[in-house]
């Protein structure tokens, strides 16, 4: 028979096997293009979606999670791939020793079964890109109300996919058959030499309650080199799934955290009508608002008359006040210069760089934000100090905490990077008295006040307005939870575009191991047929392999999803919120995903168990 | 009360494999019956269907036609979960290719059908001792099946299908891949058996074994005939 001829046949053969295993391998390949494609995607999306709105510090936690979450989906998909050709290629370590016992030289023998390697492994990788394509393209165009972009899929990334994981199939494929051309053909054709099975732990009778159980661990740790390999490759799935759904509540909760403690929940600001406005569309630029005409802050009409501040003091639901001067100026980079131990060289940072900024003199004692804040806050001592929102760091400055700002000709130490979606990040706090003193402007043109969280808060707003009007009629009370609200809104949609990913993750995850069971079954095929033929009734062949999957399963799941949540904690998210709800939440959908996939194993498990006994033992196609 | 004499009753049994190629009537209108107690040898030509009859007897298998009764029990119209309990207790059953479970030692491979049926654990124990005794396997009972020469897994499926102490025991071709030493120890392992009055049904060319059977019939052309002597 020919070297092709010979594949060929044998493939067509064994129906069975081969249609499984280019239906594993293309499920596997579809789901992983589909999801790098559909990240990217979603990538693109949000990045032209924040395009001039979020600060650098919150657009840096969904691209570091976007990124790491595509980078996780190819490794997950290469192991699987690597680990359904290993399981294929291994399965066939007998045949290739009866072949050779027959007198076939070793390289004929490596020809014929790369040649088969070679149709299935083509075959499944050009099957699974046209499959992730259509999927992609299907996707994209159901979800169209989300931030996704949409147009051609990437040529490049579909045909790196493709020829990676081409690739990666045989090299993992032809170890097997390079393992078994070397050995003696006796070993080969020996069961000893597949499961290793060389040891045995003695005779035990089992117990009648964990009878099931017992068969199906044994059966497992008989076979430790395949269990190991499944459970290292589950493992990463797990991991893959923890970090898309852990990852992304946490990242949504954390995110939102900082920008409510940023703003302050339960405040109000007190301030002229227009100014009011304009603080508004300030903290509205986060989620897209545009600052249509230049606005003056220096306005003497916005400055907050003392009445009104004693008036403010004398309503009893008001527990704070945190008086505000704030401005736009003209702000440059004061370059500094480090010291270098190694060489003994000065070296410079920072480049002189010039821009606007929003300018916020605070009362540091009084200020109601809790910044996400890196480095120190502004304190009544140090009237040079300021603190800069994140986007200004990130564009103007090198290494901002080592640097300082020079604003009207006056500079400052930068002592703290603060995540504030006001004006999109692009602020400078300063001590209030400092900035009033270099300004000559004498008071404050906001201020914000806190209501006492137990008092009537439309009681206490309505007696607000009452004495501020009774004051002056132009200032108005500007409710911050509204445009708070509208902020964490923001957040909130953006990550639940990004949530699709951990659903398709869970979705191709479970394709996989619904392969993986169906490979198991027909690895074991001969063996539970014979606990059939002496008496096991179907559901406890069901019981044996569920058992299996499960132990298989939950031995993953808890290394995966430990680790999962390592590197979500550790790298992902920068001071992660965790609450108990995003515990209760994460768990959820986790132990879903891990049902979810239970059940879903056991349907070809069931279809299984319920094949005649003659077909299951002697099956061969 | 009384059991029934007959063990095995069959009926205008017919068995068709059909592909999309080809069709194949293996048996066609045998008839069989089995007294409990009878020693019976089939023998007939490589593919003349002594291990489809064996099959369907043993209830791995359902003709495609006719009627099979065992101890009373009609297999054709049993579910699964019966056929499977039915055989854990009523059926012993020695394959031509052994069908050992390869992650199981000897002893496990043995003890296994008593597991199934939740016998207490001591006498689990004492029941593989005494049928590893009985095969001559007591030293190879934590040898896994791919350490076994053919002649010892034979063995091994012969303890096997006596754990349950089962009244009807199904023996394919049991020395057609073995050695003179080897048959002759199956052929004491089925005499001892025959002396015990189990009911035995053996596919086999073999004349040492023949001569054991107190009814000796022939499958040809898909029909089942008693053998001349």
């Amino acid at each position: 028979m020919s070297e092709t001829a010979f594949p060929i046949n044998d493939l067509l053969r064994r129906k069975l096997q081969t249609t499984l295993t280019i239906t594993s391998l293309t499920l596997c390949v579809a789901s992983t293009l589909f999801l790098l494609l559909f990240s990217q995607r979603i990538g693109f999306g949000i990045m032209s979606t924040v395009e001039d709105k979020l600060t650098y510090g919150f657009s840096i936690v969904y691209r570091q999670f976007t990124m790491f979450v595509t980078a996780l989906i190819f490794v997950v998909g290469a192991i699987i791939i690597s680990f359904i050709v290993f399981a294929m290629m291994s399965q066939r370590t007998r045949d290739i020793g009866l072949i050779k016992a027959a007198g076939c030289p070793n390289d004929l023998i490596f020809g014929y079964f790369m040649t088969e390697l070679l149709v299935i492994t083509f075959t499944g990788c050009l099957l699974g890109v046209i499959l992730g394509l259509i999927a992609d393209f299907v996707f994209s165009n159901l979800l169209n109300s989300f931030q996704i972009s949409r147009g051609l899929p990437d040529f490049w990334l579909t045909l790196l996919v493709f020829a990676s994981f081409f690739v990666l199939s045989i090299i993992f494929g032809a170890k097997p058959i390079l393992d078994t051309a070397k050995i003696e053909p006796a070993k080969a054709m020996s069961s000893i030499y597949y499961f290793r099975t060389e040891k045995s732990i003695g005779f035990k009778v089992m117990s009648k309650s964990a009878l099931t159980l017992k068969i199906a661990l044994r059966s497992l740790f008989r076979r430790k080199s395949a269990t190991i390999q499944i459970v290292l490759c589950l493992i990463t799935v797990f991991i893959l799934v923890t970090v898309a759904v852990g990852g992304s509540i946490i990242a949504d909760q954390t995110t939102e955290n900082w920008a409510e403690n940023a703003v302050g929940r339960d405040l109000v600001l007190i301030g002229h009508r227009t100014m009011c406005d304009h603080y508004d569309l300030l903290l509205s630029k986060f989620h897209g608002a545009k600052e249509n005409s230049k606005f003056d802050y220096s306005d003497e009409r916005f400055l907050i008359p003392e009445d009104i501040l004693h008036q403010l003091r004398s309503i009893p639901g008001i527990t704070h006040l945190d008086p505000r001067l704030v401005l736009e100026a003209h702000v440059e980079e004061i370059r500094n210069y480090t010291f270098d131990p190694e060489t003994g060289a000065t070296i410079p940072i920072g480049d002189n760089r010039k821009g606007e900024s929003l300018i916020v003199g605070i009362e540091p004692n009084q200020v109601l934000a809790k910044w996400f804040l890196q480095g120190q806050l502004l304190n009544e001592e140090q009237a040079w100090d300021a603190v800069i929102g994140d986007s200004l760091g990130q564009e103007m400055f090198s290494a901002p905490l080592s640097q300082g700002i020079r604003l009207q000709g006056k500079d400052f130490n930068i002592k703290g990077v603060c995540l504030d979606p006001i004006n999109n990040g692009n602020v400078t706090y300063v001590p209030l008295q400092t900035l009033q003193n270099i300004t000559g402007v004498s008071k404050p043109n906001i201020v914000i006040v806190k209501i006492d969280p137990s008092a009537n808060r439309t009681e206490t707003i309505s007696q607000i307005r009452e004495k501020i009007e009774s004051v002056n009629s132009n200032f108005a009370v500007l409710d911050l939870n509204e445009v708070l609200d509208k902020n964490l809104n923001f957040l909130s949609y953006l990550w639940s575009t990004i949530m699709f990913l951990p659903f398709f993750s869970l979705l191709s995850a479970s394709l996989c191991l619904i392969g993986y069971v169906v490979l198991t079954i027909t690895e074991q095929r001969q063996e539970l047929g014979i606990l059939r033929a002496v008496g096991a009734k179907p559901k406890t062949i069901v019981h044996i392999v569920s058992t299996q999957t499960f132990v298989v399963l939950l031995s993953s799941y808890a290394a995966g999803t430990a680790l999962g949540i390592m590197v979500t904690l550790m790298i992902l998210v920068p001071n992660p919120l965790v609450t108990g709800y995003a515990i209760i939440e994460i768990v959820g959908w986790l132990l879903a995903a891990l049902t979810a996939t239970f059940i879903l194993s056991l349907y070809p498990a069931i279809k299984f168990a319920k094949k005649p006994i003659l077909q299951i033992i002697t099956q061969v196609n | 009360m009384k059991k029934a004499r007959l063990a095995v009753y069959a009926s205008s049994l017919r068995k068709v494999y059909q592909t999309s190629d080809f069709k194949v009537e293996v048996l066609k209108d045998v008839k069989l019956k089995v007294n409990r107690g009878e020693f019976v040898t089939v023998s007939g030509p490589s593919g003349s269907g002594k291990t489809t009859l064996l099959n369907i007897v043993g209830s791995i298998d359902r003709p495609t036609s006719g009627k099979i009764v065992v101890f009373g029990h009609d297999l054709c119209v049993q579910d699964e979960d019966f056929l499977a309990d039915f055989r854990c207790r009523n059926v012993g059953f020695v394959f031509q290719s052994y069908n050992l479970v390869s992650t199981l030692t000897v002893a496990e491979n043995t003890a296994f059908p008593m597991e199934w049926i939740k016998k207490p654990e001591n006498q689990i124990e004492a029941r593989v001792t005494e049928l590893l005794e009985l095969v001559d396997l007591q030293h190879r009972a934590e040898h896994f099946p791919s350490q076994l020469s053919g002649g010892e897994q034979q063995r091994v499926a012969f303890a096997r299908a006596l754990a349950n102490d089962p009244p009807l025991l199904l023996v394919d071709e049991p020395t057609g891949n073995l050695d003179a030493n080897n048959s002759q120890k199956i052929t004491q392992i089925l005499q001892k058996l025959k002396e015990d009055e189990k009911t035995i049904i053996v596919s086999t060319h073999d004349k040492q074994i023949v001569q054991l059977a107190h009814q000796k019939l022939c499958l040809e052309d898909g029909r089942l005939v008693a053998l001349n002597e």
